[in-house]
């Protein structure tokens, strides 16, 4: 091993330093081929055990599986691997943009474990973030091995994320696309290339291995103008069931939060409920990627009003499988209701005007998934070239670019936060690079402060404060106390101004009579939009910091505005 | 030329701990040697046009010129000379004479400077009373290289339209290149002419050593 | 200087021993404590190059009710101002990020697995992999509360040896005791004193040093049982290489599998400023 790694260092000196971008495509490719194989392994297993099961779904008990998969995927994540269980994506964005790119070396196989356990047994999720989540922690660990910088790892991150999806959906523009978009964020020239390449390594890696062309084969479609205005009313539809799915998903988690009982518990309710959901309605059971092939090649046989009830009871089911303890994504979920919510559509319109000359079901199924994913991810071109890809055809790509970008725009004036950013929203988290946010959350308290200020003591004569004055360029002054070094309070120059031009006073008074108490004061702890909010309370240019009531130094509004262009500066410009 | 963090941090105007964060992010070209980091001149000036940041590479000319403004008050008597016996019997001849005394000021520029100086004196007197005046021009004099203050005493006491009405005996006149340093030796001698120790002392006619030496005291305690 | 310590209460009569043993470190150093009651048995320290998850075990999440009371107890006794530490970010609802931005941190020998296997010998993989991360000194405190009253550095001429000696120097500044340097010859005496030398640390170590006591390679047993028992003793955690990353120094493995004092160690990424 330390061969290895000398050999590397010595290759870094010479050859990678000077240009890091030959090591990120090499290492990019590395990252794509491993969280391929993941996403594979991942993809495989979870089609032996379903066939395996298989026979057993028409038994009566069968409503238990899915409970017995939440159960075992439940405790396995909080008892064996120990992860403080989340939904993957969100907490990938997190560390990309706050920790650059930091992830647990654990999160790169305990939730392929997990959600292979809960989709494994019917629960009704999807094995794509969990691939993700994989994909971006091997990365992630990649680059901790080399030892690289935030922005490197972060670009690492990135290739493992478009391996991972390029890998399960054979399909490498969607993984670049959906790399870039949903967890960087940025579109930098230094991170695509090796993205890029890295998504093609677990296209290849998952080719080489599945022996498909494409997930979901289909007759060519006819797709005329009527499809278009058709596909502009399909988007409306679309645009709400995603805002139904997203509002539905995180109210049952919160409910689940609530409930009284033990985190096992709930799982075991959570899969018993998505169980018997199933028996009555097994296209809602598991990833459900067979119905939509069904569903785009026209075989599906289900009547309209079934259908319909379907695509209400997949989301119930999803919501209780992911909020109630399951482990899995809402990708494969998003993919199976928009492919209902197409079919629907289709058939109404066949009901309502039955002449029209419109393209076949199978169409319609795919632009209802395209209007899902970009309505629930708000990630449009990311559902574009999803669908194309995994359909292998470019025929509707007129009617998907309309669905796609009237979906999310819709889903995004009714619900401004997509389903992965919300909770990193609310929590004040969500922090893109460029950002107002993001500035302020990487500048330090202890960056901004000054410390060079000269401290009187709370006893001094005014008079003696009056010769330090002549002599200082200060406008701030901390008063201490004598003894123990504590801070009091300030002084202001402004705000002592008629006593200091009073030389009737200079005797007649200490410090600690004209020093201001009141003033807020930060620490260190602080960051610096809660900073900023004090000082814009009452109105100050300066803030006093004071930390285990000793005084630290003052932050001013120039320094901020000084280092903030700085930072500014260093976050947007093209490496 | 090789920089460390530190340095680098003081050309760049932030604390070393951002210089660590941008590091750390990968912000910077730097090369780690050992546990230490160090930047590369060129490679940090190529990095800086590109980005638009000002590398302040030469801050150590502006502290020396900050030095050279806060030039005592003796040294500057000494560079403007201490001189006796002036003659004349209004403002403006006393004046003239003075001048023509003083020996540090170029000989073509001395009608210029008396212009000015009885310019200064019309708009409002520079006697402040005690028998003291303090002429100056109100523009600074770019010609001379280092201030000087220069010590007049009058053969006979003139009446200077002084604050007090008191006729004035001793001119201090305070010529300077720049206004910084002319308003420091301004408050410099205003404090020195505070003390009633000294005014007494200049009422004996001390002999100029003896003069400098009691400005050095008093210099001592007034600090700037 | 301000110093800050941040603490892991953990509710038992075991951590009230490790809990005095911070406060007592504190005292000496002027350092103030900061105490992390623990809400969940999960908390992630990010380093600038490693993500830590620190798993706690059970004993730390004991009667959460009484917690707070008891460390404030606590915190009175030893006649310090209480301040507890709250984290802001989380990575999820029960994982919160611990601030690193710290200047020691206190660890028993184990914080992950059962409080009842700590004994000599055994220092948990989170408490290494921590060391190994950090850039502050980490204390590892001895089982039982014990007042230390000198200070001992370990110095073997490594560059992580230098960083304890300037540690151990700092410490004996704040707390105006002497230390003595222990030594084990692999080079001639005046090796290691010219790098002291070279290192600009000959004349604090003259003036706050007792005496350095240099021993012969095979008399480290010796050197070890020299050492008071009732001495802090400052020393380097070096890893070098794979290898080396997963086990701390062989000298360090030996040295803390043998004595009982509070050691306070640091790590390849730990920097101390005089």
């Amino acid at each position: 091993m330390s061969t290895i790694k000398n050999g590397y260092k010595i290759l870094y000196q010479k050859l990678f330093h000077l240009d890091d971008r030959l090591l990120l495509i090499i290492a990019g490719s590395i990252a794509g081929i491993c969280s391929g194989l993941a996403a594979v392994a991942l993809r495989l297993s979870l089609e032996s055990v379903l066939e395996w099961l298989h026979p057993f779904r028409h038994y009566g008990w069968a409503f238990i599986f899915p409970a017995i998969g939440a159960l075992l995927s439940s405790l396995y994540l909080e008892k064996i691997a120990r992860e403080g269980a989340g939904h993957g994506v969100p907490e990938v964005i997190y560390s990309v943009s706050r920790y650059g790119g930091l992830l647990r070396f654990r999160s790169s196989y305990s939730r392929l474990i997990s959600s292979f356990l809960t989709i494994g047994s019917g629960g009704s999720a999807g094995p794509e973030a969990p691939v993700v989540m994989s994909g971006s922690a091997i990365g992630s660990s990649l680059a901790k091995f080399l030892g690289l910088n935030d922005r490197q790892r972060i670009t690492l991150v990135g290739c493992g994320t478009a391996g991972a999806i390029a890998s399960i959906f054979n399909a490498p523009i969607a993984g670049l696309v959906f790399s870039i978009e949903v967890i960087l964020g940025e579109w930098k020239f230094v991170n695509i290339i090796p993205i890029a390449i890295a998504a093609v390594a677990g296209a290849q890696v998952s080719q080489a291995i599945i022996p498909e062309q494409v997930l979901f084969f289909h007759q060519p479609f006819n797709v005329g103008f009527p499809d278009i205005m058709a596909s502009l009313c399909l988007a409306l539809v679309t645009a709400m069931i995603s805002v139904l799915f997203t509002k539905t998903l995180r109210q049952t988690g919160k409910l689940a939060k609530k409930a009284p009982f033990p985190l096992w518990v709930r799982a075991v309710i959570g899969g018993c409920i998505v169980g018997i959901t199933g028996m009555f309605m097994p296209v809602v059971l598991a990833e459900g990627y067979h119905f939509i092939q069904s569903m785009i090649s026209g075989t599906f046989s289900m009547g309209i009003f079934i259908t319909f009830v379907a695509i209400f009871a997949k989301i119930f089911a999803t919501s209780m499988t992911l909020g109630w303890g399951g482990s899995g994504g809402i990708f494969a979920p998003c993919l199976l209701i928009g492919s209902l919510t197409g079919i629907v559509f289709h058939k109404a319109l066949f009901f309502l005007f039955p002449t029209i000359g419109c393209a076949s079901e199978g169409a319609y199924a795919l632009l209802g998934m395209t209007g899902i994913i970009s309505g629930v991810m708000q990630a449009p071109l990311t559902g574009i070239f999803l669908i194309v890809e995994i359909t292998g055809g470019y025929e509707t790509i007129l009617p998907l670019i309309v669905v796609s970008s009237i979906s999310s725009t819709m889903s995004h004036y009714i619900e401004p936060a997509s389903f992965y950013f919300k909770e990193l929203i609310e929590r004040g988290q969500f922090l893109r690079p460029g950002t107002d946010a993001r500035i302020l959350s990487d500048l330090n308290i202890s960056e901004l402060i000054q410390t060079e200020f000269i401290k009187v003591s709370e006893n001094m004569v005014f008079r003696k404060f009056i010769e330090i004055l002549k002599t200082s360029k200060q406008n701030f002054y901390p008063v201490i106390e004598d003894e123990t070094g504590d801070y009091k309070g300030v002084i202001q120059i402004s705000a002592i101004r008629k006593y200091a031009l009073d030389p009737g006073m200079y005797d007649m008074i200490f410090l600690n009579q004209i020093m201001d108490t009141n003033v807020i004061t930060a620490s260190l702890e602080n960051d610096l939009q809660e900073v900023l909010d004090m000082m814009d309370i009452d109105n100050m240019e300066s803030i006093p910091v004071v930390e285990n009531d000793r005084f630290i130094g003052m932050i001013s509004k120039t320094r901020i505005l000084d280092l903030y262009r700085r930072e500014l500066i260093m976050q947007t410009s093209v490496q | 030329m090789e920089l460390s963090v530190f340095d680098l941090s003081k050309h760049l105007g932030v604390v070393p701990n951002t210089i660590e964060r941008w590091i750390r992010q990968g912000k910077l070209p730097v090369s780690q040697k050992g546990a230490k980091y160090r930047f590369d001149t060129k490679e940090l000036e190529k990095w800086a046009s590109k980005h638009n940041i000002r590398l302040n590479f030469s801050d150590k000319d502006a502290i020396q010129k900050d030095i050279k403004s806060v030039i005592p008050l003796s040294a500057a008597v000494q560079n403007g000379g201490v001189f006796f016996d002036i003659q004349g019997t209004d403002v403006n001849s006393v004046l003239k004479s003075a001048i023509g005394k003083i020996t540090n000021i170029p000989d073509d520029f001395k009608t210029d400077l008396l212009d000015r100086l009885i310019e200064r004196e019309k708009a409002l007197s520079t006697g402040i009373g005690n028998g003291i005046a303090i002429p100056h021009p109100r523009e600074q004099l770019g010609y001379l290289t280092e201030p000087l203050v220069s010590i007049c005493f009058l053969e006979n006491p003139v009446d200077y339209k002084a604050l007090d009405n008191q006729p004035v005996s001793v001119l201090f006149f305070i010529l300077c290149p720049e206004l910084k340093m002319h308003l420091h030796l301004l408050s410099a001698l205003s404090f020195c002419l505070r003390d009633n120790q000294f005014t007494n002392f200049l009422k004996s006619r001390p002999d100029p050593i003896a003069l400098i030496e009691k400005i050095e005291i008093l210099q001592k305690a007034n600090p700037i | 200087m301000n110093y800050k310590l941040l603490h892991i209460f953990r509710n038992t009569p075991f951590g009230r021993e490790t809990f005095f043993q911070s406060l007592y470190f504190c005292k000496m150093i002027n350092a103030y404590p900061v105490v992390y009651i623990p809400k969940s048995d999960k908390f992630l320290m990010y380093f600038s190059n490693d993500a830590v998850q620190v798993d706690l075990d059970h004993s730390y999440l004991t009667t959460p009710a009484t917690a707070k009371s008891h460390a404030e107890e606590l915190f009175n006794e030893m006649g310090v101002k209480p301040m507890f530490y709250e984290p802001k970010n989380f990575t999820a609802s029960s994982l919160p990020d611990i601030s690193t931005n710290i200047d020691y941190l206190c660890c028993p020998r184990s914080v992950s697995d059962l409080s009842s296997k700590i004994g000599l010998g055994h220092i948990g993989p989170k408490v290494r992999r921590i060391i190994k991360h950090a850039t502050f000194p980490i204390l590892i405190t001895s089982p039982v509360f014990k007042p230390w009253k000198s200070i001992s550095v370990f110095f073997g001429g490594s560059k992580n040896a230098l960083t304890a000696l300037k540690l151990g120097l700092k410490i004996a500044m704040s707390s105006g005791l002497f230390l003595d340097i222990y030594t084990l010859l692999e080079k001639d005496e005046v090796y290691y004193r010219d790098l002291i030398k070279k290192e600009g640390l000959d004349a604090p170590v003259s003036q706050l040093s007792k005496q350095w006591h240099f021993y012969k390679k095979s008399n480290f047993d010796t050197m070890l049982y020299d050492v008071p028992h009732n001495s802090l003793i400052v020393l380097g955690a070096y890893g070098h290489g794979i290898i080396k990353d997963l086990l701390l120094g062989s000298k360090m493995e030996q040295i803390q599998s043998t004595v009982t004092n509070n050691l306070l160690i640091t790590g390849p990424y730990c920097t101390v400023s005089l």
